[in-house]
């Protein structure tokens, strides 16, 4: 039987005072959210954060922080796919609120009522059940394929984690489907060109540097065997629907403001690796965000873990027929 | 002449590959996909062996195996899949195809160096 899989996802935490900080602190440990906080706490502050890589799952938004309702209303319009969560300090609803400003909010609770704010987060964030075997299973083959495709690299991982948040991280991101008896999507492999050239070089010894073909050529290999490993390990049975009539959605790519859009509000999940050259630490990290969107298909528990026939041959040795 | 192809549309495994064949004495060229791979294929009578990606772009490592067969007549050139792949359903249409064995990426040179050299000759 699969069990699931513990993951978190990152907030926004716009809270005007320490003392209902701690409190939501606590919550959010027990919710399983990382907060974030702005270092100010200006409404243009906030909204520079969103044009960042933060990754987030939504934003905890206080009433009285910053401008309040008005800031509420510039996040919605910039990052309309955000869910806010709205604590008041009286009142657990938004009969006071303007109809036009009440649909920005995904849900209203106060510090003594959470439960609004927890049943919201299940239904918005934390609805979808992620097998432990997958969510284990993915690392495990992109840390191999990494290991393979950047040789002579460590690798370190974050917890995995779901975010809502369409922003693509750095100038470079491979994009393939996944497609399975249970599950269709897409994986997204998104990394910097420069710190990937900076690695590449130093551990290689280009003095003339890496072309960005090269590194394009690189992570699209590396984007290869990740699929590889999941197509043999999870997606061994394939649905027999004729696949000309099998569902598709655009998928909406904004250059200008790093936006991908795949039609969908559900949740992403999540990793991120960061790589080092062992030999030489000192020229920083490459990060590669992964990123798994099933948004044409789900349905875990059809989910199936065939490792035997991985185990038949092992990687890079030569079957004779 | 050049005794094996190597056949990858990732320069990537392409480099990897032909530069480990080259450093272990063995004379090497490429193609950047199938299509690429069998106009080669039939331009070179002398090839021995053809280190062959699948999933590739105009066309895949399987379809030309097959073309190799069927088209061009040539029953003597060795062929070698290495890819991602590792289904069951993929390996047994290469045996029809006559392919001679599969290596699941990455490539490990030297576990399949001394059967690559036999194959050669």
């Amino acid at each position: 039987m699969n069990t699931q899989a513990s993951l978190v996802s990152k907030v926004l935490v716009l809270e005007e005072s320490g003392e209902h900080l701690i409190a939501l602190k606590a919550f959010c440990e027990s919710a399983g959210l990382i907060g974030i906080r702005p270092q100010n706490g200006d409404d243009a502050s906030v909204l520079s954060i969103l044009d960042s890589n933060v990754d987030l799952g939504g934003i905890l938004l206080s009433e009285y922080f910053g401008t309040g309702i008005q800031l509420a209303r510039q996040i919605h319009n910039s990052r309309p796919e955000l869910p806010i969560f709205l604590r008041r300090e009286n009142c657990g609803d938004l009969s006071d609120i303007p109809d036009c400003d009440r649909m920005i909010f995904r849900c209203v609770y106060t510090l003594s009522d959470l439960q609004p704010l927890q049943t919201t987060l299940e239904h918005s964030l934390f609805y979808r059940v992620y097998p432990s075997q997958l969510v284990r299973g993915i690392s495990e083959l992109t840390r191999s394929a990494l290991e393979s495709t950047f040789r002579g690299c460590r690798i370190e991982q974050e917890p995995p984690y779901l975010v809502k948040d369409r922003i693509i991280y750095g100038e470079l991101f491979t994009l393939i489907s996944i497609d399975s008896n249970w599950c269709r999507g897409y994986m997204m492999l998104q990394t910097s060109e420069a710190d990937i050239k900076t690695l590449i070089t130093h551990r290689d010894g280009h003095e003339e540097g890496v072309g960005f073909r090269d590194i394009n050529n690189l992570l699209g290999e590396a984007t290869n065997m990740v699929w590889g490993a999941f197509k043999n390990r999870f997606a061994t049975r394939m649905h027999h629907e004729n696949s000309l009539m099998r569902i598709q959605v655009p998928i909406i790519i904004n250059h200008g403001r790093n936006y991908i859009s795949f039609g969908s509000d559900d949740p992403q999940l999540c990793f991120k690796y960061t790589l080092w050259d062992e030999n030489n630490p000192e020229i920083g990290s490459v990060t590669i965000h992964q990123r798994f969107v099933f948004n044409l298909a789900w349905s875990p528990e059809e989910f199936d873990d065939d490792r035997t026939v991985d185990a038949l041959v092992s990687s890079g040795e030569l079957e004779l027929f | 002449m050049a005794q094996i192809i190597v056949i990858d549309d990732s320069s990537t495994v392409r480099n990897e590959v032909c530069d480990f064949l080259k450093a272990n004495g063995l004379t090497v060229t490429s193609a950047v996909d199938g299509r690429d791979g069998l106009d080669k294929i039939r331009a070179d009578s002398a090839l021995k062996l053809a280190v062959c990606d699948v999933n590739m772009p105009n066309m895949d490592g399987l379809t030309m195996a097959e073309k190799v067969r069927n088209d061009l007549k040539n029953a003597s050139l060795h062929i070698i899949m290495l890819t991602t792949e590792n289904s069951p359903a993929m390996k047994e249409r290469g045996k029809a195809a006559g392919i001679k064995g599969w290596i699941v990426k990455p490539f490990n040179g030297s576990a399949v160096i001394s059967s690559i050299k036999k194959l050669v000759g």
